[in-house]
């Protein structure tokens, strides 16, 4: 594979490759996605210098550990970007100045509240997200927004919506399929798996 | 220990569980559920990719940044010196198996722990490692308080692998000379938790330092080589074994 083959592998081929310590795919890898990669772990840090070392991090152990990413289950960007946020909270949560996050973030909560649309830049599906954000209910996009880039807990998310715990947990389920629904609808995510 | 959850209340969990937004025993417990049900892990899959559609802002990724990613790439993997235990004889290395990978703690315990100038092998560790997030992140740990260490042999007695584990379950591992493994194999971590064996992940055909988190009382760590896809229990005797010392 040759330079301008990677360029247009596959994300799986490019991981095939990195298993075979070609760093170049790793390269065409991090140039696809460690902006989104950055963006996310910033946005919940808002530091930019420890975002980039969960940025090295990530891609690091995309490096080492390539096999860990199964094409079968999503594509790279969302395995790297569950890997990016996970480690990201760890070190939210790992903080000592979580209190004051917390009241800050209720703050916000009460004043405007998160704006999720605009957190979807790229316009090719721009749109669509935006559409299927459109489809929650306000309770359940705030329980995602404070989730999701907020690196609350659900009980945490509970508290600070004064709202009982079952009933955020089960918002955030439900809001996260809907929006499924509606962009399978468009063809840019699967049909989602149905409830039994 | 987590309180068991049944499938309908794991279920519940999948969405807040998919944005990382459960506690430790709820995450552990969705876990092990997920190990076994694949309708619940094509469930946390796609609330996943909804979730990166939400994250998806194109911004480019900071200058200079992957130089200094590639630069750590080029490096060799370092020798990393955790504490090492004071010599076993090699005829109790020899007999290293599943059993004994959980009975060596007893006899590591009573050997106790030889601080050999680990500072100063941290320090000089450390310079080579300027880089490298992960690898800093297990220094950090295996100088953390309550911080316990395994130092994981092949059957001949020759120590490979060094395992630090925290506190939160926390661990990580970090590979000095395992062989790697043809394209259709991984290595895979064992934990010995309670007299099971449970998987703490699999770690590729050529790991270099693996983070991975382990619920309950972990007694020992082992090693197997498995097929690509991994093993739901290990199939093969350890390609290495240690017993976590007590902190």
């Amino acid at each position: 594979m040759d330079l301008r083959d990677l360029r247009e592998a596959s994300d799986a081929a490019l991981v095939v490759a990195i298993g075979r310590w070609r760093q170049e795919a790793l390269a065409e890898a991090y140039r696809r996605h460690a902006g989104a990669v950055f963006a996310l772990s910033r946005r919940l840090l808002r530091d930019a210098a420890l975002a980039e070392e969960v940025v090295q991090e990530v891609f690091l152990r995309l490096w080492h550990a390539p096999d860990r990413f199964d094409p079968e289950r999503g594509s790279l960007r969302s395995y790297l970007l569950a890997q990016t946020h996970g480690r990201t909270v760890d070190l939210l949560r790992s903080e000592t100045s979580r209190r004051q996050r917390e009241e800050r973030d209720a703050r916000a909560t009460a004043e405007a509240g998160y704006d999720l649309e605009h957190e979807v830049l790229d316009l090719s599906v721009a749109e669509h997200v935006r559409h299927a954000v459109a489809q929650l209910t306000s309770d359940e996009r705030r329980a995602i927004e404070l989730a999701y880039f907020g690196g609350h807990t659900y009980r945490e998310v509970a508290a600070l919506l004064d709202q009982p715990e079952g009933t955020v947990k089960s918002r955030i389920r439900a809001g996260l399929r809907r929006m499924r629904t509606t962009l399978a609808d468009v063809g840019i995510a699967g049909a989602p798996w149905p409830l039994r | 220990m987590a309180t068991p959850l049944n499938h309908a209340a794991i279920e519940e969990l999948l969405g807040a569980y998919a944005l990382d937004a459960v506690d430790d025993d709820e995450r552990d417990a969705v876990e092990r559920h997920l190990a076994e049900c694949p309708r619940c892990r094509a469930e946390v899959t796609e609330h996943r990719e909804v979730a990166a559609l939400l994250a998806n802002a194109g911004l480019p990724a900071p200058d200079g940044l992957w130089d200094r990613l590639a630069g750590v790439l080029d490096a060799p993997p370092p020798q990393l010196a955790l504490a090492r235990i004071a010599p076993v004889r090699p005829r109790r290395r020899a007999v290293l198996g599943w059993a004994a990978a959980a009975a060596a703690a007893a006899v590591i315990a009573v050997l106790g722990v030889t601080a050999v100038d680990q500072n100063r092998r941290l320090n000089d560790t450390q310079a080579a490692l300027r880089q490298n997030g992960l690898l800093r992140a297990a220094l950090a740990a295996s100088t953390s308080t309550g911080a316990r260490h395994a130092e994981l042999a092949s059957p001949d007695g020759r120590v490979l692998a060094s395992a630090v584990l925290l506190r939160d379950g926390t661990g990580f591992l970090v590979r000095d000379d395992l062989t790697p493994l043809p394209a259709d194999r991984t290595y895979q971590l064992w934990g010995i938790i309670g007299g099971d064996k449970i998987s703490l992940g699999l770690l590729g055909r050529h790991p270099g330092v693996v983070a991975f988190r382990a619920a309950g009382d972990v007694a020992g760590f082992a090693v197997t080589a498995e097929r690509a896809g991994g093993a739901v229990a290990p199939t093969g005797t350890p390609v290495i074994a240690g017993a976590v010392r007590s902190a």
